[in-house]
């Protein structure tokens, strides 16, 4: 990889063309959105936390699913992608604790992964790929030039997707 | 005092917080060294706010490979303890309690893990009990449990808990020194808003 890399934080987004490549770190919980326009070769990554913002904090809308799709996407279709053309592909929603069992946020995973899913669904984006749930963190690599995305973890063999 | 969230925190508080993170993990250490049967000491916890990617990089980075044990607090004040680990301090405890050295997280079994999981769980109780007795508020933990991954992805847990409020994590770490050297293994409280107040109330720190 010796393209330009991007980081994107956690509650962030970040877009970019080829070639480089976005990544994003250790995603346990948090969910890596990875949406492509192969036509213009447009990529950007967001990091999600939450499913669902409840009116608290705007300030951040990459912090939770919901909006966080939708202004990416906006984003995206401000720099010339075009949302018939758009894919996804996701990463992410581990459960990292197995007898973690307070109810609200033992399976804050699982209903991230459902609330992406909802959120790509109402803008109408295909979901291409997932490596979702298992209990394990997640680094995830996003190429601008080649549409791949590729999921490094711990103890686990890295993918390619 | 109305705290909406930790920001409002002054110096007076920031030193409270310190000094009973101090009896706490001075505890801790004690508790660790009887079970070891090694010198511990434990250096003066920081208390810190930062944001969720500073707080991951001063824990030495997202992708760090470490053992977190987390136990839930809950009664009065509501939280999470979480002790984190890395192989150098693994191989102190399974040295002493199992006579045996990993040199790959791979290597690890369940009687490691459970290893590690009590002692975690020992370092977590007496560092609540200490705080518990000090303040006279009550505190109840719930059963630990082990993750074994990358550290971005163990502070997953309290970042999506303190989430919907906070764009920081509030921590009262310390680090253990073992024969006088220091290792890296973190013993961290997350309270979240309100328990900070009620702590704050309970001290007479706030007004």
């Amino acid at each position: 990889m010796n393209n330009k890399q991007y980081v994107v934080g956690i509650a962030d987004m970040k877009m970019c063309r080829a070639p480089g490549v976005l990544v994003t770190y250790a995603l346990g919980s948090c969910i890596g959105i990875c949406l492509y326009d192969n036509v213009i070769k447009l990529a950007a990554m967001v990091h999600i936390m939450l499913p669902v913002a409840q009116g608290a904090d705007m300030n951040n809308v990459y912090k939770f699913a919901d909006t966080g799709v939708r202004e990416a996407v906006r984003k995206m279709t401000a720099f010339g992608a075009v949302k018939s053309r758009m894919t996804c592909k996701i990463a992410g929603g581990a459960k990292m604790f197995e007898t973690f069992n307070n109810a609200e946020w033992g399976n804050i995973g699982e209903r991230n992964i459902k609330s992406v899913k909802e959120a790509l669904r109402r803008e109408g984006i295909r979901l291409l790929k997932e490596d979702c749930g298992a209990n394990y963190a997640r680094t995830l690599y996003f190429d601008a030039a080649t549409g791949i995305a590729t999921v490094k973890a711990f103890g686990h063999p890295e993918s390619k997707m | 005092m109305d705290m909406k969230n930790y920001e409002k925190q002054d110096g007076m508080g920031y030193d409270a917080l310190r000094e009973i993170g101090s009896i706490g993990t001075g505890n801790a250490a004690t508790a660790l060294s009887a079970v070891l049967g090694r010198k511990i000491e434990m250096t003066l916890p920081e208390v810190k706010l930062v944001g969720f990617d500073k707080a991951i990089e001063e824990l030495g980075g997202p992708e760090k490979i470490v053992v977190g044990v987390l136990t839930e607090i809950s009664g009065e004040v509501n939280g999470i303890m979480l002790f984190l680990q890395n192989m150098e301090f693994i191989n102190i405890v399974l040295e002493t309690l199992l006579q045996k050295k990993i040199n790959d997280f791979q290597e690890i079994d369940s009687l490691d893990i459970s290893a590690m999981t009590e002692v975690g769980n020992i370092i977590i109780s007496s560092y609540v009990n200490a705080m518990s007795d000090l303040t006279g508020i009550k505190m109840q933990l719930s059963v630990p449990s082990i993750s074994m991954n990358m550290l971005g992805g163990i502070m997953n847990v309290p970042m999506t808990m303190y989430g919907y409020t906070m764009d920081k994590l509030m921590t009262i770490n310390g680090t253990f020194k073992c024969d006088d050297e220091e290792v890296y293994s973190r013993l961290l409280m997350l309270p979240d808003v309100e328990s900070l107040v009620y702590i704050m109330k309970k001290l007479g720190v706030a007004n």
